[in-house]
């Protein structure tokens, strides 16, 4: 996985004309080596965080990290390097340095964040933005980073069982929270990504938080809200396993089962889904999607303003391929699925005074069609579907 | 309640109280955000832009999502000195403060060129001479420089990071309180360390304990490793699933967050009936004693070192220290770094004791420290070695 990772960066530099990379994103730095790092907090995880140096031919992918336990086993030696603190300017030297042995001054190389440390004391290469060839490389998965995607999203399933085992009346946010990371962690998650999301929809627009657009406000944070009868809760999380992030989305109800009016907003959640993967196969474009999901949820939008119908998973929790964002119809339109290709379909069903449905398939797309890589259960709504 | 409470214990708990009778988050944010706006007007910087986690969180005070990792620049606060308001990426109202208002926040946008135009719109920020950020990427330079403003745009760290050095009383309080849920959860890790729990069970009790009291996100997953008592003995940052032996010496190093203010904590332990740690404990112990004794106002970062090594121990291969706050802050003590950083008056340190024996284990103890003129205070209460 991590070799023809390597070669598709390396592609990559080659086609767009870079002579190199120099990634100090979690996520990228993650798909360029398969370095593992602890999770996080933002300004620890900046302070003290791995910086990958890609050089154009070269075999494999240089790794300055402070976690030499995470740096993969058959990294060659000579490309595992002490931490280079690039926020900091004391020893700042050192980082340019070790970049002037791998580039030549005025070399063309793609970065993805600059410190000001950077900026003040780095050679002056011709910088330019590394997503373009990382984002080339990451849009399509090979099978091996389709089984990390899928085994990560088992896991982040299996714990849910736990968490909505103990969902009742006067149950808070976080207990959900407690319960969830531990049990995932013992079925052995490699890392929580994000704060789990048990959000209460309220049953009108109105009644929820204020937001610019006028749409649903979505996701909001965790807290020690208590949980009450009848409450109608969005649930989001996002573990990894390997680097690769699962993305877990359902609705759930506290208290009473899922009324027949709650069940038919699922049944067109279903529906919708249904569509999209109805048409979606290689060569559909995301404008298409759009329109298939659109159809079946009688000519209304079904996503919420600020997101999409869909978007792509793999080192990061969402990433290209992303369908319905403000990118416009334009870019939907020159979006073509590709073999590879994963999507995590999320469509929206709100129903103006009985809050709505929500819930996430992931697929991926094969040659003919397309895999399902999360579970089929939708507990406590309609069993499978 | 008189205004300075005899025994500040009461502060230290996370329950609103009708008396008002803890931390006052409303005067904590006035606070910070007067340090900023006066450093902007000693650095003569007009307007500030700002990405990372911690610096979003001082200006705005706003409850944002928690996620794991390091991402790349983006504008997420601004900072407008002549009209004093801060404008924040935030589609909705809540988890803002009142202070930030409706009119302030701009939204979420997956197209760069809308966001620029959004930013554009926030009032006095076009005409800005100079404006600091916290980073950058080279299509965010390129887009600020077409879309928003011709402004020079510089570091904005001498602004952020002298205003963040030294902390508040009711920062302080917020330390306290992370101290003691960090502790908490070392309790919890405690009870449950015996032959046989794997790392990554104990991590899910940790994590488990942190949400229940209601801080999900750890500062870092890298919470516990066995060392082994034959062979070589390194620091660990990555879990593993192996079972931890009779007789191995365990770090158990929780943090916690608390309104994102984080502070930590390690102490080494036994795992069953084996063998005490003697004389290593003991080697422990005199190296943290010595580097607490070092944190004093005046003192550089040379200082620890030399007390480090004045305790009778070579050069560290881990910290000695580092700035706490919200999350981790610079200055950064070992690695060969930071021995011209100087420590003042109301700083916080997380500070470490990490010696090794082959065919004994390693011990490692962590705790937080406030430098104060009167002499450090321990803000870590919990049994040592």
């Amino acid at each position: 996985m991590r070799t023809e990772r390597f070669a598709r960066l390396q592609q990559q530099l080659e086609t767009q004309g870079v002579d190199g990379l120099v990634l100090l994103g979690s996520s990228s730095v993650a798909y360029a080596t398969g370095a593992a790092v602890p999770a996080q907090d933002g300004d620890r995880a900046a302070l003290f965080r791995p910086v990958a140096v890609v050089v154009k031919g070269d075999s494999a992918p240089h790794l300055y990290t402070l976690y030499v336990d995470g740096a993969p086993e058959d990294l060659p030696d000579d490309h595992l390097h002490g931490p280079v603190f690039p926020d900091l300017d004391d020893g700042i030297d050192s980082f340019a340095k070790a970049l002037a042995d791998h580039f030549p001054s005025g070399a063309r190389v793609g970065v993805d964040d600059q410190t000001h440390a950077m900026l003040r004391g780095l050679p002056p290469f011709d910088w330019v933005d590394a997503s373009d060839v990382v984002g080339a490389a990451k849009i399509t998965k090979t099978p091996d980073e389709i089984a990390c995607i899928r085994n990560a999203q088992r896991l982040n399933e299996f714990a849910m069982t736990d968490a909505l085992a103990i969902l009742r009346p006067g149950v808070r946010q976080i207990d959900l929270s407690a319960a969830f990371l531990r049990r995932v962690f013992e079925l052995g998650a490699s890392a929580n990504g994000i704060d789990p999301i048990w959000q209460v929809m309220a049953p009108t627009r109105e009644l929820g938080p204020w937001t610019l657009h006028g749409d649903l406000a979505y996701p909001t944070v965790t807290t020690d809200r208590f949980l009450r009868e009848g409450d109608v809760i969005w649930v989001d999380s996002g573990i990894t396993w390997e680097g690769y992030a699962s993305d877990y989305g359902r609705t759930w109800t506290t208290g009473a089962a899922p009324n027949a009016r709650q069940e038919s907003q699922f049944r067109r959640w279903r529906a919708v889904v249904d569509a999209a993967l109805d048409v979606l196969k290689p060569g559909v474009s995301g404008r298409q999607l759009g329109a298939a999901a659109i159809d079946a949820n009688d000519g209304v939008r079904p996503w919420i303003d600020h997101f999409y119908l869909a978007h792509g998973v793999g080192t990061e929790s969402a990433e290209m391929p992303l369908i319905g964002t403000d990118l416009g119809e334009e870019f939907d339109e020159r979006l073509i699925m590709r073999p590879g290709m994963v999507l995590v379909l999320e469509p929206v069903i709100w129903d103006e005074g009985f809050a709505g449905y929500r819930s996430e398939d992931i697929v991926a797309v094969t040659d003919t069609g397309w895999i399902k890589l999360s579970g089929s259960t939708y507990e406590p709504y309609g069993l499978s579907a | 309640m008189s205004p300075i409470p005899r025994d500040r214990g009461v502060f230290v708990g996370m329950m609103g109280l009708e008396d008002d009778a803890r931390v006052d988050f409303k005067r904590l944010r006035a606070e910070r955000r007067a340090k900023v706006l006066s450093g902007m007007e000693s650095h003569d910087l007009d307007a500030l832009m700002l990405g990372g986690v911690g610096d979003v969180r001082y200006v705005s005070g706003a409850r944002q999502l928690g996620r794991s990792g390091v991402l790349p620049f983006a504008p997420v606060a601004v900072v407008v000195r002549k009209t004093a308001r801060v404008h924040l990426l935030s589609t909705w109202d809540e988890g803002v403060p009142p202070e930030v208002g409706r009119d302030d926040l701009y939204r979420m946008s997956w197209n760069p060129a809308n966001l620029a135009a959004d930013l554009a719109k926030i009032p006095g920020l076009s005409d800005t001479r100079r404006m600091g950020t916290d980073g950058l990427t080279p299509m965010f330079a390129g887009l600020i420089a077409e879309l928003v403003t011709k402004a020079d745009l510089v570091d904005a760290a001498p602004v952020m990071a002298t205003a963040r050095r030294t902390k508040t009383p009711d920062e302080l309080i917020c330390l306290d309180v992370a101290s003691a849920i960090a502790e908490a959860a070392l309790s919890a890790m405690e009870d449950a360390l015996a032959p046989g729990v794997t790392e990554r069970e104990l991590l899910g009790i940790y994590d488990q304990r942190i949400a229940a009291l209601g801080a999900p996100m750890p500062p870092s997953e890298s919470v516990c490793f066995a060392t082994p008592s034959s062979g070589p003995v390194r620091f660990r940052h990555l879990t593993s699933d192996r079972p931890i032996g009779d007789g191995e010496l365990v770090v158990l190093a929780p943090g916690a967050l608390y309104a994102g203010y984080e502070a930590n904590l390690a102490r080494t332990r036994v795992a069953g009936t084996g063998r005490d740690a003697g004389d290593l404990a003991s080697r422990c112990v005199r190296g943290m004693d010595a580097l607490i004794a070092a944190c004093r106002p005046g003192n550089t970062g040379a200082d620890l070192y030399r007390a480090w090594e004045t305790a009778g121990n070579p050069d560290p291969e881990v910290l000695l220290a580092h700035g706490l706050g919200l999350g981790a802050e610079p200055p950064l003590i070992g690695f060969g770094r930071g021995r011209d950083a100087v420590l003042e008056d109301g700083m916080v340190l997380s500070v470490q004791s990490w010696v090794i024996e082959e065919g004994v284990g390693g011990c490692l103890e962590r705790g937080t420290v406030l430098v104060e003129s009167t002499g450090p205070t321990s803000l870590t209460r919990y049994g040592r070695l």
